[in-house]
This record gives C-alpha cells, sequence and structure tokens, in this order.
C-alpha cells in the first residue's frame, strides 16, 4: 500500500486558474517527502486536499488506502499536519494544548500526559510546559505544533513549513526528529521554501511551480533531469594543452566531467605537464541549483510559447 | 461510540473553560444579566412599594387581569405581575445573549484565533465537532440562565418579605420558560450565531446576527407596557412548543449546511 497516491489530481478555486493542475506522484511508507515551490505554487492547496480539507476539482488522492474527501475523520487519526493556520489556545498552557489534542484524537488523558512530556522534553520545551502559550514564541509555538501534530503517534505527518521561525539549533533538533520518526515508519510530507534543510533530511522530492508538478524523484534522478556530470574545481600551477576547462580566478580552473572516472587522468595530464596541484575538489548540483535550473527552464519555456 | 463521545466531551469542556477564562467576554456575558435579574426587578419593587402614586400607570395592566386574579391588595397584586408577567419577557433576553456570546466565541472566536483548521484536523466529523460546540454554547446559556433565576428570585423575595412582610410565587409561566422556551430560544439563537459563523470574521460580526432575536422579545415588553398584549401562560405556552420546532430546524439545518472547504474560506 501506497503512502499517498496522486492520480491527476487538480482544484480549481472558483473564479481562478487551476492552483494544482493534474498532479500525479506516489509515496512508500517511511518516505521523506520534500515537496518544493515559490510561494502560491500550489504546496498548501494539494496538503489540504490530502487531509480532506479540499475536494479534488478532477482527479483524485488516496493517503494508505483512504480517500481524503469521503473517509476524513479516518484519515486524520492516522495523520498529524501543521500549516501556517493550525494554531492552538492562548489561554492553555504548553502542556494542557498538547493534553487537549491528545484527547480530542482518543488518547486517554494520562497516557497523552505521558507522551506529551516526552516530546516536550524532545524539543526543549520543559521549562515552558507550564506557561500560557500567549507567552510563547513563534519558535515555541512552532515546536509546540510539531509536538501536537505527533501526540497521537500518527502514521503520516503533514508539514508545512516546520521549521520556519526556528532558530539554527532548533531546526537541526526538529532535522534529527523527522529523521528518527521516518526511520520508525513514519511517513512526512515536507513543504518548504528552504532547499538546503529539504536537502539534508528527504529522501525524495517533488517541486511544483504554478500548480504544475515539474519533477519528482531522489537527488539523482532530478540531477539527471538538469545535469548529471561532475564540476572538478582545480588549482594548479599549470594546465596541459588539450585539456578543456574554464578559467575561474588566478591558477583556478573549473573542468566538467561525465563522471568522477574521468578525474584521475585530469590529475594525471596535469602532474606529467609539470603543473602543481594545490586543491582539487569535485561539485555536484545541489538541490538549491536544480530547483533554479527548473524553475527558470520552465519559464523560459513559457516565455517562449508566448512570443509565438 | 463512547469513545467519540469522550473526544467530544474533551472538546466542549475546553469550549466552556474557554469562556468562562475569558474575562471580558465572561463579564459581558453575566453583567446583562446581573442588570436584567437583580437591578431591574429591584427598581420595580421599590417603586411598587415605596412610591404609590406610580400603581396607576399599571391600572390598564391590571385591568386585562382575568377578574379572579384581581383580588387581594393591589401592591401585592402588581408585585406577582411584576414577577409573573413582566420579568418573564425581560427574562427571555438572557439566553438569548448567552447563548449567542458563547457561540460566536466558541465558533468564530476559533476561527479569529486560527485555531478552526487544528480542530478539523482531528478524526471528529463536521457534525460531532459542531454537536459538541452547539451543546457547550447550550450548557453554558443555561447555566447562566438558570443562575440569573435563581438570583431574581433570591433577591426579590427577599426584598418583597422586607418591604411588605409576605412573599409573592412564581406561577406555572417560569416553569414552562424554564423549561421549555429558554433552552429552546438559547438553541435558536445558537444555530443562527453557527450559520452566520461561516461567512463572519469576527465575534463581533457573528453575534450580530443573533441580536435581531431581542426585537421580537422588545415588541414583547413594548406591547405589554402599551397594553396591546399581555404575556399569558398560553401565550408562552404557545411559544414554548413553536420554538423547539423551529430550534430543532435551525440546529439540523446549519450542522449539515457545512463543509471543511466552506468554513477554511
Amino acid at each position: 500500500m501506497k503512502a499517498v497516491l496522486t492520480q491527476n489530481l487538480s482544484k480549481t478555486y472558483t473564479g481562478s486558474k487551476n492552483a494544482v493542475d493534474h498532479i500525479e506522484f506516489s509515496l512508500e511508507q517511511g518516505e521523506v517527502f520534500g515537496f518544493l515551490g515559490p510561494n502560491g505554487a500550489g504546496k498548501t492547496t494539494t496538503i489540504k486536499l490530502l487531509c480532506g480539507m479540499l475536494a479534488p476539482s478532477e482527479g483524485s488522492c488516496r493517503v494508505f488506502d483512504l480517500d481524503p474527501a469521503q473517509n476524513p475523520e479516518k484519515l486524520h487519526q492516522l495523520s498529524g499536519v501543521i500549516t501556517e493556520h493550525a494554531q492552538m489556545y492562548d489561554h492553555l498552557t504548553g502542556l494542557e494544548n498538547l493534553v487537549f489534542y491528545g484527547t480530542l484524537f482518543g488518547v486517554n488523558a494520562a497516557e497523552c500526559e505521558k507522551r506529551a512530556n516526552v516530546l516536550l522534553e524532545r524539543l526543549g520545551l520543559v521549562d515552558a510546559q507550564d506557561r500560557k502559550l500567549a507567552a510563547y514564541s513563534t519558535g515555541m509555538r512552532q515546536r509546540l505544533s510539531l509536538a501536537r501534530a505527533m501526540i497521537h503517534s500518527p502514521r503520516i505527518l503533514f508539514l508545512d513549513e516546520p521549521t520556519s521561525g526556528l532558530d539554527p539549533e532548533s531546526a537541526q533538533n526538529v532535522n534529527s526528529l523527522i529523521r528518527e520518526l521516518s526511520v520508525d515508519g513514519t511517513t512526512i510530507f515536507l513543504c518548504t521554501h528552504q532547499l538546503r534543510y529539504a536537502q539534508e533530511i528527504c529522501t525524495t522530492y517533488g517541486l511544483i511551480d504554478e500548480g504544475t508538478l515539474l519533477a519528482t524523484g531522489n537527488i539523482q534522478r532530478l540531477r539527471a533531469m538538469v545535469f548529471s556530470g561532475v564540476v572538478v574545481h582545480v588549482k594548479a600551477s599549470r594546465m596541459p594543452d588539450g585539456l578543456v576547462y574554464q578559467k575561474t580566478g588566478e591558477h583556478t580552473y573549473d573542468i566538467t566531467v561525465n563522471s568522477e572516472d574521468e578525474i584521475p587522468p585530469i590529475v594525471k595530464g596535469i602532474v606529467e605537464a609539470g603543473g602543481n596541484i594545490y586543491h582539487i575538489s569535485t561539485h555536484r548540483m545541489s538541490l538549491e541549483e536544480i530547483y533554479f535550473s527548473l524553475i527558470d527552464r520552465r519559464k523560459a519555456g513559457k516565455e517562449g510559447e508566448n512570443d509565438e | 461510540m463512547k469513545m467519540m463521545n469522550r473526544m467530544q466531551l474533551a472538546l466542549m469542556k475546553k469550549d466552556i473553560r474557554g469562556i468562562t477564562s475569558n474575562k471580558q467576554v465572561f463579564s459581558v456575558m453575566l453583567m446583562v444579566p446581573l442588570a436584567l435579574t437583580i437591578i431591574l426587578p429591584s427598581i420595580f419593587v421599590f417603586v411598587t412599594v415605596l412610591v404609590p402614586d406610580t400603581t396607576s400607570d399599571f391600572q390598564k395592566l391590571l385591568e386585562m387581569l382575568p377578574s379572579t386574579e384581581q383580588i387581594g391588595n393591589q401592591k401585592q397584586m402588581i408585585l406577582g405581575l411584576l414577577l409573573n408577567k413582566i420579568m418573564p419577557v425581560f427574562f427571555l433576553m438572557i439566553p438569548i445573549m448567552a447563548s449567542s456570546v458563547m457561540a460566536a466565541s466558541s465558533f468564530v472566536g476559533e476561527k479569529e484565533k486560527h485555531t478552526l483548521e487544528t480542530l478539523l484536523y482531528s478524526p471528529l466529523s463536521l457534525k460531532q465537532l459542531f454537536q459538541s460546540k452547539i451543546l457547550a454554547s447550550f450548557s453554558v446559556s443555561m447555566m447562566v440562565s438558570f443562575i440569573s433565576f435563581a438570583a431574581m428570585i433570591v433577591v426579590m423575595e427577599i426584598e418583597v418579605l422586607l418591604l411588605t412582610g409576605s412573599a409573592v410565587m412564581p406561577d406555572l409561566s417560569w416553569m414552562i420558560i424554564m423549561l421549555l422556551i429558554a433552552p429552546s430560544i438559547s438553541l435558536v439563537a445558537i444555530s443562527i450565531t453557527v450559520r452566520g459563523s461561516a461567512k463572519a470574521q469576527t465575534i463581533e460580526e457573528a453575534q450580530q446576527r443573533a441580536v435581531f432575536l431581542v426585537f421580537p422579545i422588545i415588541a414583547l415588553v413594548i406591547g405589554q407596557f402599551t397594553g396591546i398584549i399581555m404575556v399569558s401562560t398560553w401565550i408562552l405556552l404557545g411559544l414554548g412548543i413553536v420554538l423547539p420546532l423551529i430550534a430543532a430546524l435551525l440546529v439540523k439545518g446549519s450542522v449539515g449546511k457545512f463543509t471543511y472547504e466552506k468554513l477554511l474560506r
């Protein structure tokens, strides 16, 4: 059974164009899926479709083989959701909030408290647990939201920008928590703008722009869509004749190769030509570079269409 | 089913606690009943007992009473009239107000504070969510109504006893009010507020929708003072039968009407 499966999933809000336009992808259980795209790309709409908050205009989606539009209550029992607008009660303390939401999911009060204590400890909120939520900072609220989404031990977590407003240390902490969860089999659906952060924890990705899914797959697959080669940075006193390179500075050069196997002959060539090598490193396209390249490519494609 | 009830109960308890811990809203909710059930009847009682001339103003009302009720001390009669014919109409504003304030804070308040979406992600169905919220508003409204009623009776009886030496007894109309009309008018006010809650973005906006329910009450008050209508047990009983039907229809209609999409807009 797939954790998430969408087929031709589309959502059109009345009087506007498609917020989500015929997207298809599937997630295995335990996958950490990074759903990436600019603001207004359709990420939050997709989460809402997958949680049954919106009914698809066309196509379908299934989460653990449940149709979110038909069986939202059953699905909510299995899922934890963090979105910008899913806040908690200011007049309750951190602990009271967690216990309340736990009870709402059918967990008994004693068990709720036990789980809440573990989560508060894990997210560094123990000192603040008896403080009213009104006194919490943005980062603390965000961490408490994560605890709230996990209080009923869901099988899938939908996280919309879970690290926005977090300091680097807390973000790191949340990252390792997400990784632990995925090791234990929890599927994570993560929407974010922070691409470096996504690259740290996600196993697969989906790139969306203006409702259209541009690419899905793991980083190798995405890289293959743009450029699968390796760029070798070299700092050497001289370069042999006949080698194709790009000079990037004084004695620094970039050489593009198709695979790492091509690197030793290059090194040999430089040495044999009498050059001294001071530095050599390889660089593969990061998620960020792939992302921008795919988004740019789409923009260029659209401009091309318009010109015709 | 039992677990579901426990989940709904948790939500109800949270809602009730939410309103009682919000001093600003709760004080408004208590202030008006206090004015209506303690200050207003006290003024009436003191005026009736201590200022002899005012009795003539009640002459019209007294004339409308069946002749059997006209036996006995005139002041005592006026006080009886006050408790059993005038106060019931004023009293009806209490459940209307309490339930609409509570319903607005319970529905639109969640929307305003962005906590509604979190509730929607819970395994409670929309119907169960609404049931719990309606029940929470209803409980608070009935609580406020019964406390107000008790406060009114205690204060009035003490005043009347001290000033005239004998008590005035609440009659059948109060039973109809407390057991039939107050609960059903609360439900009507709640369902009107709930119906508006999908569109309303602020608590105030949602409360305003229930305000027009007060107009028929004001009409009754004016009608009574000008002698056009006399609020009799029969009128109350009639209301007591019609209102629950309206309430049932409205509640059913408002619960079935919502979808997640409409609520999150």
